[in-house]
Formats: structure tokens, C-alpha cells, sequence
């Protein structure tokens, strides 16, 4: 730990985020009028949507028209809300096994031998590649969609969680045992929090892993559901529809991450600190 | 600061010494690679006596500190604390260069995780704390965030912690080396003022003959390595009633700073 008791801050912190945000609006003004001229000259709209017919979209499958409720019989935002429901089901019991599983492979020698290579060989595999293997086993309903998104976002939590428990810093294990620390109040009082930090990138990567899976396992049976929606869009050269959905899926990703974000400010202040 | 009678540890037993090394050798490695750090060496430090152990960079100072502590066994000899092999935790108190404060924990959190090791009950924690900090000469900073106080601060908070632990052996291996001039002349009067308080054995490591001569009773220079005693001197100053700059100002003092000083360098040729 450095001596410097304050970390300099700049001048005027809300002139700068004011920057910021003004900077992310344009860029995302730039890219629209960008969409824009593009559909225009293509003027195929099943090749490259207009923004407008997008926005048409969104709108329509937002509300009931002309009987029919949203898409496929589900409102955007059911199929958004069950997607994230997957996600969230997948995410939960992968980050518990990863936990659990890196907690045991930085501590324990010889299953950190064995298992090493096992993690590193599922993290390897696309997840689509075991699907059809699920699929077989659990059927098409929800079991083989939530098991794909739990062995999907297992792998980068126990990698992370393993390397930080391996790592952690000698010289602090040995001031509490100076203390009079055993084996588990060393891994209880610094052990754990030094990971934490390490381990919470893992988690913001596994569920960034869930969420880019998702659509993969909606595609079979995947009604409700954004995968299931994009799917059958992609079917009936929808493309707005498709394009939709993607915008769905990338900006609820984004708000999901900002949301870890300031999770780990609160939960790790010391972060970076340490 | 106030003196607090249960922070004071008893100097009784003087018969078995507090640290007892006896023909100590330290190898790091083996085979050719093998590199004698400490020894051979003897020292018996009685209990209640600051004994200051000097010597240039790579003496094995701290190596001996270590094997003091119980974190390293000696290769051959024996080293023994009250009569007992050292175990970490349950022989001495420790405070190192670095702070090494945990940094998901408040400053006084880290104290009271100290107490909590020693089985002090939680009400009595809350009220410890705060009497631990006043002794090393915090106020007002049990709250806040270790990165949010200075390093001199945070180097109070270890010895505070070290306090906590009611061993009557206390072990320092450098701890205000890394400080400012200022902050650390500072340190050096607490520190000395607290364990002529307390009573506590120290073992205390430092390359600087300075410190070695204001706070030991006793100083022990060390050669190059490997470790071996140079010199083994009683200091004869006045422990109480002395203002620092007195004391400093003494004749006797810088005869033993220059005495000292000699052996050093000599010492690691």
C-alpha cells in the first residue's frame, strides 16, 4: 500500500462526466444518421431496415394491434422479461458453482490438477456445440436453455476465483497470522475479500457470457423469449424485427453491466487500493 | 497519553529468558545455490529489554527476526521464546516496514480483528479499540479507510494491532523505514514512551545506528552475511524523564552513535 493518504481527483468531475455523456450522444447520433444514409442507398429494406421502420416496430410489438398482442402473441418486453429470467436463473447457478468450484481449486492442490483442464476445455466450446447434447438430454423446454447458461457462465468465475485465492498476497496472510490467524480465519478475513475484486470481473464476464448465449439456446422452443422472437423473424425476413431484438438484448446487456458496476463500487471499495 | 494498567505485561519470570537462540545457522536454498543468511549465532535477550539489531542491507537481520517469530525454522540450533519453540501468532507481536493493514476493513476493524484472534469478546473489542488507538497517538480515525489516513498513521495502526495481541514479546523488523524524517522521529519517541509503558520485550531491526542507539537497552550489530554478532553493547541512557532532544544532546549518546556507527561499517566489509 502506498503512503498517499488521497487519491487526486480531477478539478471538476461534473464538468467532465458532462462530456462524456454529451460525447456518447453524438457518436450515437453519428451512427443513426450513418444507418440511415445506408438504408437509403441500399433501399432494401429486408438487407438494411430503415431506423423508422425499427422504431414502427418496437411500438408494434410493444402494444396489441389489430387483435394481436406484440409478437407472437408476447409484448417485447415478456420476451425481454423471460429472456432476462433465464439469464438471470443461468447466471445465479453458474457464479455459485464457479464460486465454489475456484474457491476449492485454489485452495486444494490436486483438484486444481484436475479440474484445470476440464474448466479450460468447456470454456473452449462454443456453447451451441453442447446444446444439441442438452437438448438431447433435458428435452426443449426450459431445463436445457438453463443449463447452457449455467455451464456457460460457470468457467470464467472458477478461473478468476481460482487465480485469486492462488494469489493472494503473502505478505498480508502472514500479518493476520502473526496475529494469531489459523488456516480458516486466514481464508475468511483475507483469502476471500483480497478476491473479491478479481472475482467480480469474473462474474461481469460470465454473465456477458449468459447473456451472449441466450439467444443461441431460444432458438429451439425459444417462444417467449428475444432469441425465440429474433428467430422467427429471421424466418419471415423480418429484419426489423431482427434488428430489434438485438437492440433488446445489447441495451439491457449494457444496462445489466452498469448495474454490476456500481455493485462493485459499493461492495469493493478498496478496489485498486490494495 | 494515558497509561492503562491491563496493556501493561509483566516482567516477572525473569529466570527463563524471553528469546533464547542458541548456535542458530539459516540456509536459504540447497546444493550450490545454497546461501548461509544467518549464523552462526547465539543471543539471549532477558525479558524487558529492547534489544536493536543493526546491520547493513542483506545481514540477515531479518531472516533472524523470522526464525524469532516462528515463520522460519532454523537450519541448525535452536530457537526458543518463554522457554517454548516460537509459533506464529501465539509467541510475539509483529510489525513489519509495511503497514500491511487490511484494506477491506475500517482502521479500527483492523484492530479489533486483532483482539477478536485473542478471543477478546465484542463488547470489550468496542472499548479496546479505541484505547489501543489513543496509546499510539490516533484519535478520531477508528472509522475511517486505511487508504484515507497518511503512512505514518497507518504504521501507528500496526503497532497498535501488534498491542492488541497481549504477547510480552514484541518483534519490529524495520518499521519506520519507509516513513518521512519528520514522521519518523516522531514514531521513535512513541515508540519509546510506549515500551517503557508496557514493559514489553522488543526485538527490533534497523540499518540506522541512530535509531538503534535512542531506542535499544541493548544494540547488537550484525556482520554481512551471513549474520553474526559484531558487537554487543548495553546502552546506559536514561529510559524515562528525558525529553528526546535531551536526550539526543547527550555526550554519551553520540559516543555510542560513533562507536556503533564504526562497528556497522566495518561490520559489512
Amino acid at each position: 500500500m502506498t503512503a498517499a493518504p488521497t487519491i487526486a481527483r480531477p478539478a471538476n468531475p461534473g464538468s467532465r462526466r458532462g462530456r462524456g455523456l454529451a460525447l456518447r450522444l453524438g457518436a450515437i447520433a453519428v451512427l443513426l444518421v450513418l444507418w440511415q444514409l445506408t438504408a437509403t442507398v441500399m433501399r432494401n429494406p429486408t438487407f438494411i431496415p430503415y431506423p423508422e421502420a425499427v422504431w414502427d416496430r418496437l411500438i408494434e410489438t410493444s402494444t396489441t394491434h389489430d387483435g394481436v398482442r406484440g409478437y407472437s402473441g408476447h409484448l417485447l418486453i415478456e420476451h425481454l422479461g423471460v429472456s432476462l429470467r433465464r439469464i438471470l436463473i443461468g447466471s445465479v447457478i453458474g457464479v455459485a458453482g464457479g464460486l465454489l468450484l475456484g474457491v476449492v481449486m485454489g485452495t486444494v492442490g490436486w483438484i486444481r490438477v484436475v479440474t484445470e483442464p476440464v474448466v479450460t476445455f468447456v470454456r473452449a466450446l462454443p456453447p451451441l456445440a453442447y446444446f444439441s447434447l442438452f437438448i438431447i438430454w433435458f428435452g426443449i423446454d426450459e431445463a436445457p436453455k438453463l443449463w447452457l447458461l449455467s455451464i456457460a457462465a460457470l468457467p470464467p468465475v472458477a478461473v478468476a476465483t481460482a487465480s485469486a485465492v492462488q494469489g493472494a498476497p503473502a505478505t498480508l496472510v502472514e500479518a493476520v497470522r502473526a496475529l494469531g490467524a489459523g488456516r480458516w480465519q486466514v481464508t475468511r478475513d483475507v483469502v476471500l475479500p483480497q478476491a473479491l475484486p478479481e472475482i467480480f470481473t469474473g462474474i461481469r464476464l460470465a454473465v456477458g457470457i449468459a447473456y451472449s448465449s441466450v439467444v443461441a439456446a431460444e432458438t429451439v422452443n425459444g417462444v417467449p423469449g428475444i432469441g425465440g422472437m429474433v428467430r422467427d423473424a429471421q424466418r419471415y425476413s423480418q429484419t426489423d424485427v431482427v434488428v430489434l431484438g438485438l437492440f433488446a438484448i445489447g441495451l439491457s446487456g449494457l444496462a445489466i453491466d452498469a448495474l454490476l458496476r456500481t455493485a462493485e463500487k459499493r461492495l469493493i471499495p478498496w478496489r485498486g487500493r490494495a | 497519553m494515558s497509561s492503562s494498567p491491563e496493556l501493561a505485561v509483566s516482567t516477572a519470570g525473569a529466570a527463563t529468558p524471553a528469546v533464547r537462540v542458541r548456535e542458530v545457522t539459516h540456509v536459504y536454498g540447497n546444493g550450490s545455490a545454497a546461501v548461509t543468511a544467518v549464523g552462526p549465532i547465539d543471543l539471549t535477550v532477558p525479558a524487558g529489554s529492547v534489544l536493536v539489531l543493526v546491520g547493513a542491507s542483506g545481514c540477515g537481520k531479518s531472516t533472524l527476526l523470522r526464525l524469532v517469530a516462528g515463520f522460519e525454522r532454523p537450519s541448525t540450533g535452536t530457537v526458543r521464546v518463554a522457554g517454548e519453540p516460537p509459533r506464529p501468532g501465539h509467541s510475539a507481536g509483529l510489525v513489519f516496514q509495511q503497514p500491511r493493514l487490511l484494506p477491506w476493513r475500517s482502521v479500527g476493524g483492523n484492530v479489533a480483528l486483532a483482539l477478536r484472534y485473542a478471543g477478546v469478546p465484542q463488547q470489550e473489542r468496542a472499548r479496546r479499540v479505541p484505547e489501543l488507538l489513543t496509546r499510539v497517538g490516533l484519535r478520531d480515525v477508528a472509522r475511517r479507510r486505511v487508504w484515507e489516513i497518511s503512512g505514518g498513521q497507518q504504521q501507528r495502526v500496526a503497532l497498535a494491532r501488534a498491542l492488541a495481541v497481549e504477547h510480552p514479546l514484541l518483534l519490529l523488523d524495520e518499521p519506520f523505514a519507509a516513513l518521512d524524517a519528520l514522521t519518523r522521529e516522531r514514531l521513535q519517541e512513541d515508540f519509546r514512551r510506549v515500551t517503557a509503558e508496557t514493559g514489553r520485550t522488543c526485538v527490533f531491526v534497523t540499518h540506522s545506528v541512530d535509531e538503534a542507539v535512542f531506542l535499544g537497552s541493548r544494540v547488537v550489530v550484525l556482520t554481512s552475511r551471513p549474520g553474526r554478532v559484531a558487537l554487543d553493547l548495553d546502552i546506559d541512557l536514561p529510559r524515562t524523564g528525558v525529553e528526546p532532544d535531551e536526550l539526543r544532546g547527550l555526550p554519551e549518546y553520540a559516543a555510542l552513535r560513533a562507536t556503533i556507527g564504526h562497528a556497522v561499517r566495518s561490520a559489512a566489509v
